[in-house]
């Protein structure tokens, strides 16, 4: 207590002062609670996504890479090595922001990975169907793992987001408001004392006058 | 030390909001124009595939009076894990999403906000006031 209240003079309008600093620390943990409990819903929400978009994402490629198997050792290693090289490998995507509970997340929209045989690049007289749905579907994985990306860095923000405000938080609720609260109680215990001087005094001074007026 | 503190703590609570759009758009602008732009300067993007779902919901003539981003009102009077939605248009929107009454205002509980979020991360938003 006396670490707590070193520096502070124990005076009704200090008291005053404290009550409202409480009151206003108060008010900010509640509203950082709040902030917590928000960003501790999107950070789940993100998690449950993220654990059902990977398990299907896995799922597909690894149909992806058993197609591609197939692939191989029908057209020969060397043929499906030599239309990888031939196809296309560009990918148009549009990034932007959005804002959760003010953390900055990407956001990638208009991904079109799917393509037909044609715009894929690779010569259609040497390769075989295989390659054709092989390809289709690494390019439906390829989709899932960009919106898996995405969902993976907002969960990290979110994360580091959450970290901080928790920190704030029991900031608040264990170290600044109990010290304060612990500050106001020394305060009002000082001008209770005081008071009870000041009642002591004046009794005794009575008693004096009454004194002094009995024997004169 | 402690003012130090408590001017951080102060500086944390007047960043709360600010990430809130300087001015709410209409889904009709917003159809137009995917993007508002933030109190703190940055930009919010809505999600095209939301702006369509939102727009086979709504009938066109309440295009002009739907704002977005929805906002969630996080109130501490509330208690915790409540949230209010506010405006007419806004609230008849969310009612019909979570299938509940149409009021001129909502509470929304945990389980809600966390639905109606999933539906639209990036046309509704948290607000936080006291």
């Amino acid at each position: 207590m006396t670490k707590a209240v070193s520096g502070i003079s124990p005076t009704r309008m200090e008291l005053i002062r404290l009550r409202q600093r409480i009151a206003l620390a108060q008010k900010g943990h509640d509203l950082l609670e709040e902030k917590r409990d928000a960003l501790m819903m999107e950070f789940l929400g993100l998690v449950r996504r993220i654990r059902e978009l990977s398990k299907e994402t896995f799922g597909r490629l690894s149909e992806a890479h058993r197609k591609l198997s197939y692939c191989m050792a029908w057209m020969g290693s060397a043929e499906t090595l030599q239309a990888t090289l031939e196809s296309r490998k560009e990918l148009k995507l549009e990034i932007s922001t959005r804002f959760i509970m003010g953390v900055k997340v990407p956001m990638v929209e208009g991904v079109r990975t799917e393509r037909n045989p044609v715009q894929r690049g690779y010569s259609l007289h040497t390769s075989s169907a295989l390659l054709d749905e092989t390809s289709a579907e690494f390019e439906r994985a390829l989709a899932q793992l960009c919106e898996l990306a995405e969902l993976s860095e907002a969960v990290r923000r979110i994360g580091l987001e959450l970290e901080r405000t928790r920190r704030r938080v029991n900031a608040l609720e264990y170290i600044l408001i109990p010290q304060l609260k612990s500050m106001a109680a020394f305060i009002a215990f000082r001008l209770d004392e005081m008071e009870r001087d000041n009642f002591v005094r004046l009794k005794r001074i009575k008693a004096m006058l009454e004194r002094r007026e009995g024997g004169a | 030390m402690r003012e130090d503190v408590e001017a951080l703590f102060l500086r944390e609570l007047s960043r709360l909001n600010s990430h809130l759009p300087k001015k709410r758009v209409t889904l009709r602008e917003a159809l137009q124009n995917p993007e508002v732009e933030l109190a703190d300067g940055g930009k919010h993007r809505f999600r095209r595939s939301e702006l369509e779902f939102l727009k086979s919901l709504v009938p066109e003539e309440e295009w002009d009076s739907l704002r977005l981003p929805v906002l969630i009102e996080l109130d501490p009077k509330l208690g915790r894990g409540a949230a209010r939605i506010r405006g007419a248009a806004e609230c008849r929107v969310v009612a019909r999403i979570l299938g509940k009454e149409e009021k001129p205002e909502l509470i929304l509980y945990l389980p809600e906000i966390s639905e109606l979020r999933g539906k639209l991360p990036t046309l509704t938003d948290y607000f936080l006031t006291a």
